[in-house]
């Protein structure tokens, strides 16, 4: 369980301690139903492609990944060993649902899939990711994404 | 993971996201969220469960449809057990592969090398098993063999044979460990009529039965009187679990 109150220390109080900002503002954009949005995945996990760099540290950097990508040429490369990865040793989907966003598109529920995916190492301080996030904006925009889904590890 | 939703979406990218933390979502306030309370690295519930997945997927998606916000609202479901492995008798899953009884419980160094070298070659056939039968494997730098010297010669001689020059020493020795526990992982399940084990219970296995777990608590311990900083930092943080130190 990913529960706090369930978690056993010092898990626990690691992760009651993150970094984790709080805004004064809160940013809302509306857009069109959901059968004609165009959707980009936005991972935590430090994934990357097979023969990428590997992430080395919290920089707040991300990869590039290619929405053609096949299960065999991604892999995870984050620095944490507190989480499970036999998860995704077993089906990168249940970190990754690119299958799951390629069923949904195939069947018109979401209009398309972005041609680019994009993997952070999560846990980077949010704030050394802002630079890189606000330019990961007009990346998106240049695909014509107008729905990102964050997917935490 | 709130905070880069807040960045995109005031950039003007609608943003929706999976939490795993809720508190930390509480905290950060992100547009919309969709929590989730599963497992730390299984964002979607469960592997090889495309139905489950795709009902978490289609809940955080939706939320896009919301009139206002922020949102942040709860998946009603908990991830559905592994069962597979659960049906073999009251503990579980248990490893198909296991090796002998004094190797497990040997303290001298030298001898713990030798059972390495054991433990990587009996499951090296499994291994390859799997890469037939998963189309792929999570190891990413280094193959069994070279991961595991690299590790045994560093913890004993403390001598990085580093063959990737690339790399620095601190993430040479972090990914030979990942890639040596999904080494490990891959071989140790791909034989027949072994199933999927729970997080835990392979965990367990991994740090309480095997050599390999001898070895990296000994890197650790060698990479903690390092005076590289990245090295004393992978050492203490980066190759052990919290739960195994």
């Amino acid at each position: 369980m990913a529960q706090l109150d369930r978690m056993p220390e010092p898990m626990r109080s690691h992760l009651a301690k993150l970094p984790c900002p709080s805004f004064k503002t809160q940013p809302w954009v509306s857009g069109q139903p959901l059968a004609h949005r165009r959707v980009a995945l936005i991972s935590t996990a430090g994934l990357q492609r097979r023969g990428d760099r590997p992430f080395e540290g919290m920089t707040g950097d991300y990869k590039v990944i290619p929405g053609e990508i096949e299960a065999k040429d991604l892999v995870m490369t984050h620095i944490s060993t507190n989480f499970d990865r036999i998860g995704f040793q077993q089906d990168w989907n249940v970190v990754f649902p690119l299958d799951r966003l390629r069923e949904l598109a195939t069947e018109g529920i979401i209009g398309s899939m972005a041609d680019y995916h994009y993997s952070f190492m999560g846990a980077t301080d949010p704030v050394e990711m802002e630079p890189a996030a606000r330019n990961l904006a007009t990346l998106l925009k240049g695909d014509r994404v107008d729905a990102a889904l964050l997917v935490p590890v | 993971m709130g905070a880069l939703a807040h960045y995109l979406e005031s950039e003007g990218i609608p943003t929706t996201q999976i939490s795993l933390i809720r508190e930390h979502t509480e905290t950060i306030r992100p547009p919309r969220a969709l929590w989730v309370p599963f497992e730390l690295g299984r964002p979607l519930g469960a592997p090889e469960n495309p139905a489950f997945q795709r009902r978490v997927l289609l809940s955080a998606l939706e939320l896009l449809e919301a009139i206002q916000g922020p949102v942040l609202v709860d998946f009603p479901d908990e991830a559905p057990e592994d069962t597979a492995g659960s049906g073999e008798g009251p503990e579980g899953w248990s490893c198909p592969v296991s090796f002998s009884t004094e190797t497990r419980e040997e303290t001298d160094l030298e001898r713990l090398r030798t059972s390495l070298k054991r433990e990587v070659a009996e499951l090296r056939p499994w291994y390859e098993l799997s890469i037939e039968k998963r189309g792929r494997t999570a190891m990413v730098e280094f193959d069994p063999e070279t991961a595991s010297e690299l590790l045994s010669i560093f913890a004993f001689e403390g001598r990085l044979e580093n063959p990737k020059a690339d790399l620095s020493p601190a993430t040479a020795l972090r990914l030979a460990t990942q890639d040596l526990k999904a080494f490990y992982f891959e071989a140790a399940t791909a034989r027949p009529g072994s199933a999927s084990p729970a997080s835990g219970e392979f965990s367990r296995w991994f740090w309480l039965e095997t050599a390999a777990a001898g070895i990296l608590r000994a890197v650790k311990e060698r990479c903690l009187n390092e005076a590289d900083d990245a090295l004393r930092k992978t050492g203490a943080m980066f190759l052990i679990p919290m739960d195994q130190a």
